[in-house]
């Protein structure tokens, strides 16, 4: 019997030739990232573990600020002023603070700490985005990112595998969080793919460049699955060469592999899609929306903050104005995308057409600074959740959608189908 | 531990992570006593209120779909529980983030098909971990549960995950784990 990609990660990783889903293992952790709201407190319990207090590797251990900066509060400053001291005393290189941050996920990628055919970890739920690379990237808490700092090894339980394949060609203005959202409506928030290794692959996958990719496998920690994962290809070689940091394997999937479901999409007939406010899966298409006023729109976060999700919406908005009804906060994914817009003019054009652009953070996301939803606000957003109280206030509404849709619906101030004009 | 006995606090709805513990108690450290003032503030107004969920007195949740789902890795969703004296979870289903911090922290997160239809809030119940039986001593139903694995057993005797990897790193046993 084959295995899938999941499978081969699980197994080679643990010193095996090969595993079954179910099968318990301690694989080796090519990468441990963590991040400032909770990275002290995985160094506490690092630090209780042996009287030795030695880093499996410190060039493996990730560390982020992107929760909390820049502070919006005396609080949080405090907390990240603890959270440096810890880092520096154990001299970590890879350490990505205010002035060269970036959202952890992001970073993980863009710097090269994820690699095809290697487990690499992460103290936030999206750590699931590493797939995109053909990556096993998990979610953990404090206690395994302790126990991987001290030993490089996490524990797992080999998931079993569920593949998409998707086929067909991409229509204008859709994009990879359309295809994302819709599976989520098929599949259900936090349904029957619990605990499942998620592939996605075919040609529609294959045409998908990395920004593309990672949102894709970022929302699958949203369906309930353990990790999403494609396969990696030319375009991941390309992406990845100039800042690859240790060899890598080109793992795929075996022709007689077992999947517990086989799903087939063409994404031919996936348009604009959105979330309806409070529950991920409740997924209409952009047509039933049309119309809809709205007072907020937000394009950000580790699911669409990347250069290529500006550049659509620059495409969209050149020479146009944003509706006076509405505040537009654009937030790039790291200071790399942040520069990479701004040198290719897409956030100059963004702020001519009346958008206010933050500094790279996980922003109102997660209800924190720049930008939390207030009572009554209509929020039309790019993030990746949307129930109640999830950017602020629980009296907001949050509609997810992708950076197109967000950028064709802020010139009018209502929801409106980006392929209703020829931008 | 083979045998434990407790009453019952049965979850009508969804039980959410970020509803167990609010977003503003995220950044708090981890501490079970601290984590369980605010435990379940979400899930149910009756515990919006500090103590409330320790004060109702109950040792076990029963709970359906996806318990703890909705993806925040942050273990005061489990330590809050212990803190509260929660003995053990019994639901349809978990998430998985919260299922692996449960085997971590050796809170038994016990898998049991249909239980949330047959008990209610109130009810005494005794689960023996070693044939996983669940009695509702209450109504007098039984269910039977999934079998708790032996690596989640060895945990749990340690104390939780910390304690075991402390004793193999101790002894110089740590290299064998694969």
């Amino acid at each position: 019997m084959g295995m899938t990609i999941t499978e081969k990660i699980m197994a080679f990783n643990s010193g095996r030739s090969s595993v079954v889903p179910g099968q318990l293992v301690w694989a080796n952790v090519h990468t441990v990232m963590t991040m400032d709201y909770l990275g002290k407190q995985c160094f506490s319990a690092f630090e209780s573990l042996s009287a030795e207090k030695k880093l499996f590797d410190k060039e493996r251990v990730i560390c982020v600020s992107d929760h909390l900066v820049p502070p919006p509060t005396e609080q949080f400053a405090t907390m990240l002023n603890e959270w440096r001291e810890t880092v520096r005393k154990y001299d970590i290189p890879y350490f990505y603070d205010l002035g060269r941050q970036g959202i952890a996920h992001q970073l993980m990628v863009e710097q090269g700490h994820v690699l095809p055919g290697k487990v690499s970890i992460g103290t936030d739920s999206h750590a699931n985005t590493y797939g995109a690379v053909g990556a096993m990237g998990n979610a953990i808490g404090v206690t395994d990112a302790a126990i991987a700092m001290a030993t490089g090894k996490c524990w797992f339980r080999v998931p079993e595998s569920v593949k998409f394949v998707v086929r067909g060609e991409w229509q204008p203005w859709v994009m990879a969080k359309d295809l994302s959202l819709h599976i989520m409506g098929m599949m259900h928030w936090n349904g029957h793919l619990i605990y499942k290794a998620l592939e996605f692959a075919g040609p529609a996958i294959e045409s998908l460049g990395i920004a593309g990719r990672m949102t894709l496998c970022n929302m699958t920690v949203d369906l309930g699955a353990k990790n999403g994962i494609i396969a990696p290809d030319d375009t991941t070689i390309e992406f990845l060469r100039p800042v690859q940091k240790g060899e890598w394997e080109m793992l795929q999937s075996d022709a007689d592999a077992h999947y517990d479901a086989i799903y087939e999409v063409d994404v031919t007939n996936v348009g604009p899609t959105i979330s309806l406010p409070d529950k991920l899966d409740d997924v209409v298409p952009v047509e039933k929306l049309i119309g809809t006023k709205f007072n907020k729109a937000f394009v950000g976060t580790c699911t669409n903050g990347r250069t290529e999700d500006f550049a659509i919406m620059a495409s969209i908005l050149k020479d146009k104005q944003i509706h006076r009804n509405v505040n537009m906060v654009c937030i790039p994914a790291s200071q790399a995308v942040y520069l990479e817009c701004i040198q290719k003019g897409y956030f100059e054009t963004l702020i001519k057409a009346g958008a206010a652009i933050e500094t790279p953070s996980c922003g109102p996301c997660a209800g924190i600074h720049t930008g939390v939803a207030g009572d009554g606000d209509i929020i039309l957003s790019a993030g990746n959740r949307n129930m109640k109280g999830r950017m602020g206030s629980k009296n907001a509404k949050i509609y997810l959608t992708s950076p197109a849709v967000v950028a064709a619906s802020a010139i009018r101030g209502e929801i409106t189908d980006p392929r209703s004009e020829n931008w | 531990m083979a045998i434990i006995t407790g009453k019952a606090w049965v979850a009508k709805n969804y039980v959410m992570s970020f509803d167990m513990i609010l977003q503003k108690y995220w950044t708090s450290p981890i501490n079970p006593a601290e984590n369980a003032k605010w435990v379940m503030a979400g899930v149910s107004e009756e515990f919006n209120r500090e103590n409330a969920f320790i004060e109702a007195g109950y040792t076990f949740i029963i709970a359906g779909h996806n318990f703890a789902g909705g993806g925040k890795s942050i273990e005061h969703c489990v330590t809050g529980l212990i803190g509260a004296g929660i003995q053990a979870v019994f639901a349809t289903s978990f998430a998985r983030l919260q299922f692996r911090n449960a085997i971590n922290y050796g809170l038994p997160f016990i898998t049991s098909k249909d239980i949330n239809l047959s008990c209610e809030t109130g009810d005494v119940l005794e689960y023996d971990s070693d044939s996983g039986t669940i009695k509702n001593l209450s109504n007098g139903k039984v269910f039977s549960s999934v079998p708790v694995a032996p690596f989640v057993a060895e945990v749990a005797a340690s104390g939780g995950l910390m304690n075991f990897i402390r004793q193999k790193m101790a002894d110089g046993t740590i290299h064998e784990l694969h």
